[in-house]
């Protein structure tokens, strides 16, 4: 785990970051008014149920929405605003400057090519890297992430499990040394203990590297154990954002307590009623219909707020703190 | 109290080649008990026969050697009418909830096929599915959905909700919360637990988490390479 300090200024910004699709049955607001930096060196997890809109944030930071996606808002990186970019502009920073595992490993690999190539490729086509040294450092990405010898480089990803296939993506997007990297779902199709193999390999190599992490996740516990800050996101809004430890541990927002109930150590406690639609979602505080502590304003849609004394300041005097969107604050 | 399925001795091996065969042993000396009321929790690492050995008792796959009893009586000393009771008593509900329903039937299609097969009467169906929309907490407007447009826990309830149809007696739930989120896991498992005290429905429940297994069962079985290893 790093500190937040450790160097000036947010790597990656992100405000008012709203996503909607044009769809036959109305228009699905995906995200909406998503705000959020990410540091230097720093994991941030955005966590949150199926369907809350996280992809759909890391996808349009890089530029991957289908025609049907409305994009308002900005990303900025180095000065740049990712999401006024054009194509030609867009794709030198996809891979090497921003990356992106996705979480289906056997969907996002080449079917008819070798995975040591599929890795090699990268640095040979970004890096002008030689063809037996490009293999070379393919092997050894491949070996810190458990996948020992040469055999293993001569496999085709229909020859992998999905947990094999997902650790040469993650060696794929980790061989160009990116300065961001957005791991959607890494450790799906995992087990438990592959999981946490994984991801600390994954960790240990992003610190080496200098990079940051936005894991999307819908493990807590994955989010809790590797993740500096924790972003909660619910019906396509972050209702609470702040340091990992104490998100988990002193939940403030009241969705962010009913879904830690739902852990297994808190007893499989249920939210009460389901996710509220995304075409119609309700007018203020999306929680409301749920909430077990509602009041008769939460009808009027809150704002994000910084609560609490906790505060961390960054070297430019930016202010990290507890952020929850509910009126109880 | 008498056992709604037993297992004795059951052992399955796979066979592969034509002319050097090979023999896989996917389980071996198994025996177990399912009981109304109560669960049964089934664990082990991949590969280890767990649902190998739920097929079997559910009916779609026979073993090669041991027997299972259902009721106190051999699947094999029964006639065609038993068994098929037998059948419509055991069902199973799987992993992956949306790929247990036919993507090209809405889930009005999809039920109104189990309540066909059972051959109620069309004057029936509405009754019954309301009926059976109840227990599983989904609402009427679901019904003219696909499974695509719905979610992950709703697919796992119409797929409960058509087993539940079958008025079953025990249920084989291989690992129905493991590709579901922890909220809509917490719901199923809940869900499960009050079906299971209200149906008097006997459970055998295949999961790789101990946590779930810890949460819903009375007794546990832990199987490795095709053998149990701690009851």
């Amino acid at each position: 785990m790093n500190s937040l300090l450790s160097d000036a200024g947010p790597l990656l910004r992100i405000e008012g970051l709203s996503v909607s699709f044009k769809t036959n049955v109305g228009r699905v607001k995906a995200a909406e008014n998503v705000c959020f930096e990410l540091y230097r060196d720093e994991t941030l997890a955005l966590v949150g149920e199926t369907g809350c809109g996280k992809s759909v944030v890391a996808s349009s930071i890089m530029q991957l929405l289908p025609h049907n996606a409305s994009v308002q808002g900005s990303a900025v990186y180095a000065g740049r605003d990712l999401l006024s970019l054009g194509e030609r502009e867009i794709a030198g920073i996809r891979g090497s400057e921003i990356a992106i595992v996705f979480q289906n490993p056997s969907l996002a690999l080449n079917p008819i090519m070798r995975v040591g190539e599929q890795i090699a490729e990268m640095l040979r086509l970004r890096r002008g890297f030689s063809h037996i040294s490009s293999l070379q450092l393919a092997e050894d990405m491949l070996c810190r992430l458990g996948l020992r010898g040469w055999d293993n480089m001569k496999m085709y990803p229909f020859q992998f499990s999905g947990g094999m296939n997902q650790r040469v993506m993650i060696a794929t997007t980790m061989i160009l040394s990116p300065k961001i990297i957005i791991a959607d779902e890494p450790s799906k199709g995992l087990d438990e203990a592959l999981a946490g193999e994984v991801m600390a390999e994954m960790v240990k190599i992003k610190h080496q590297m200098g990079a940051s992490l936005l894991l999307i996740t819908h493990d807590l516990m994955l989010a809790r154990d590797i993740s500096d800050r924790m972003a909660v996101m619910y019906c396509g809004e972050i209702m609470e954002i702040g340091k990992s430890q104490d998100v988990f541990h002193r939940p403030l927002h009241p969705y962010t307590i009913a879904l830690l109930g739902c852990l297994p150590e808190r007893g499989f406690q249920p939210i009460p009623g389901s996710s509220p639609s995304m075409i119609n979602p309700p007018a203020g505080c999306k929680f409301y219909p749920r909430c077990p502590n509602r009041l008769e304003k939460c009808r009027r849609k809150p704002k994000m707020r910084q609560v609490e004394g906790i505060k961390t300041v960054s070297d430019n005097n930016e202010c990290i703190g507890r952020e929850v969107r509910c009126w109880l604050y | 109290m008498l056992a709604v399925l037993k297992a004795e001795d059951l052992g399955r091996i796979y066979e592969s080649g034509l002319i050097f065969k090979k023999r896989h042993v996917a389980l071996q000396g198994i025996s177990l008990e399912m009981e109304a009321g109560k669960t049964l929790g089934l664990m082990g690492v991949s590969g280890s026969g767990k649902t190998t050995l739920g097929k079997i008792l559910a009916g779609l796959e026979r073993p090669s050697c041991g027997k299972v009893f259902f009721a106190g009586k051999d699947l094999r000393s029964m006639s065609g009418r038993e068994y098929a009771a037998f059948r419509r008593a055991v069902q199973m509900v799987f992993q992956d909830p949306e790929g247990s329903l036919n993507p090209q039937k809405s889930i009005e299609q999809s039920i109104h096929e189990v309540l066909e097969l059972l051959k109620i009467p069309g004057r029936e169906w509405q009754d019954r599915t309301e009926e059976m929309l109840d227990m599983v907490g989904l609402s009427e407007e679901l019904l003219c959905r696909y499974p695509s447009q719905i979610s992950g826990g709703q697919c796992q309830r119409v797929a409960l909700g058509r087993v539940l149809l079958l008025r079953p007696q025990a249920i084989i739930l291989d690992e129905p919360t493991s590709a579901l989120d922890i909220s809509v896991q917490a719901q199923i498992l809940n869900l499960l637990k009050y079906l299971q005290r209200d149906l008097g429905l006997a459970f055998l429940l295949i999961s790789h988490q101990p946590e779930v297994i810890r949460f819903m069962a009375h007794d546990t079985i832990i199987l490795e390479g095709g053998r149990t290893s701690i009851i």
